[in-house]
């Protein structure tokens, strides 16, 4: 039996992500595999080990084009207790976490953090340093979405640092121009931004985008993961349309990439005409009608900032500055894919954004 | 009974913004989120802002747009979800702007409680992972 591990309290919080930061930095020889991977003003360097992990971030990324230019790079340490000098993992101690408090705590030191209890799987980011260290258990001790999206948690901390923001939404476009989709889980998202790329509309992404409100709303691809559940799978075609696809994830669901099913190459961005909130209505045919500011904030904001460690107050600024910035619909889904790409494509060819 | 004292935002953990002239509440600490009809958004401006509640009754009822027993129902309402505590100190002015947009307001006085997401805020150390929603949600403590 193991010697006891560190409990860790608020009050200890900021010692103890320095202490990740420092041990994760000072043991980088010790990692075999380094990654780089340029995206959107940002390059980012992954020190890790081989394994499922460096497989979803040499897959799960969409690289930014070559000519876009790198406002700065930021490194991640990726490390766990299999490797000689790093220790155990420390444990959430008897106090009650309240994650807010949590994220409170390390911005007041100057730094971000998450922690997930069950795995005690730990992040820290330093943004003033743009470093960060992900200390597991073992070289698996991850969750189980983390592929899915990799190290999302340092990609907020550090795009937030610079005013923008990876946006918990669906994306499509069409000559460069394109809506957000947003809502929350089961809203149909997800099968709406499958349906435009079956029928020939572009998108950046679904699940997380970053967005820049610097000059008008413009979203960037990060993560090239779609995903279906296996009645949307059935309903789209999509068992015909891959050549071949992978196991269900730990959702249930199908996991493939944009670029399995996208007619042209992912766009490097779209301009954001639209703020659209999507809603299975049952009826035949798609419709798009005006909804309030208040009811898209509502049905945007709040996954968005919850699935999203800290960064609350600034999230909830930004997403109210992106909601007024942008007309906002109700997106009547139909039942047909085709139609549903289609209503959307004459809307982003009419210009009503 | 009225409702007469001064009010203020419960805590800085209440942020808010307007949406042509609609208000959305976010509370930081248990990621609640609140959203107000016309009406309403109005009465929380007024009220946040240190509007006593006995000046606001007083105009709303003089104008005939939202009656008493609504607005101590409302206020009532703003306490128990966390968002307004009573205060003291100096009363603030209703605006003849405000009054004038209450006087406009189309719906009933209203505040919708959304709270799905919120069971991401607060954790007991000994928890369930609530896979099946899709991104680390865990179960909230009881």
């Amino acid at each position: 039996m193991g010697a006891p591990r560190q409990q860790i309290t608020l009050e200890s919080l900021p010692d103890y992500a320095r202490h990740v930061l420092a041990v994760a930095e000072n043991r980088a020889a010790s990692y075999p595999v380094t990654s780089k991977v340029k995206l959107p003003r940002l390059e980012l360097t992954v020190h890790l080990g081989p394994g499922a992990l460096a497989d979803a971030i040499g897959n799960a990324f969409v690289p930014a084009r070559a000519g876009e230019a790198e406002a700065g790079a930021c490194g991640i340490f990726v490390t766990h207790a299999g490797i000689e000098g790093i220790p155990a993992p420390a444990t959430w101690g008897n106090q009650l976490y309240i994650p807010h408090a949590f994220a409170t705590r390390l911005a007041e030191a100057g730094l971000r953090g998450s922690y997930f209890h069950d795995l005690d799987f730990w992040q820290f980011y330093d943004p003033e340093r743009h470093v960060g260290a992900q200390l597991m258990m073992s070289a698996d001790g991850f969750p189980p979405w983390e592929p899915g999206a990799p190290l999302r948690a340092f990609l907020h901390w550090e795009y937030a640092a610079r005013g923008m923001r990876l946006t918990h939404a669906g994306t499509l476009g069409l000559n460069g121009k394109g809506v957000l989709l947003g809502g929350s889980g089961g809203a149909g998202k997800s099968g709406t931004v499958v349906a435009g790329l079956l029928n020939g509309l572009d998108s950046v992404g679904d699940d997380y985008v970053l967005i820049d409100l610097n000059e008008g709303v413009t979203a960037y691809p990060l993560f090239a993961t779609l995903k279906q559940d296996p009645r949307g799978f059935a309903r789209l075609g999509l068992g015909q349309r891959l050549k071949s696809y992978d196991p269900l994830n730990w959702q249930g669901k199908h996991q493939f990439r944009v670029d399995d099913i996208a007619a042209r190459p992912i766009p490097a961005s779209l301009d954001i005409v639209a703020l659209m909130v999507p809603h299975i209505s049952g009826n035949l045919e798609s419709s798009i009608v005006p909804v309030s500011r208040k009811d898209a904030m509502i049905a945007l904001a709040p996954s968005g900032i919850s699935q999203m460690p800290g960064e609350r107050e600034s999230g909830f600024r930004f997403f109210s500055q992106l909601t007024s910035l942008l007309p906002c619909y109700r997106l009547s889904l139909g039942t047909r894919p085709a139609e549903i790409a289609a209503t959307v494509s004459d809307f982003l060819a009419r210009g009503d954004g | 009974m009225q409702q007469s004292g001064i009010y203020a935002v419960a805590s800085k953990d209440i942020v808010f913004e307007s949406f042509d002239g609609e208000a959305v509440v976010l509370d930081l600490a248990t990621g609640k989120y609140f959203g107000f009809s016309d009406s309403g958004s109005r009465i929380w401006e007024a009220l946040s802002s240190g509007v006593p509640a006995s000046e606001l009754i007083d105009a709303t009822t003089a104008v005939g747009t939202v009656g008493a027993g609504e607005i101590d129902s409302f206020i009532g309402q703003l306490l128990e979800f966390g968002l307004l505590v009573p205060a003291s100190g100096a009363p603030a002015l209703l605006s003849s702007e405000l009054l004038t947009q209450l006087a406009q307001a189309r719906e009933p006085l209203k505040v919708d409680l959304h709270d799905d997401l919120a069971d991401l805020i607060v954790v007991d150390p000994i928890h369930d992972v609530e896979e099946p929603l899709g991104w680390p949600a865990v179960k909230q403590a009881t």
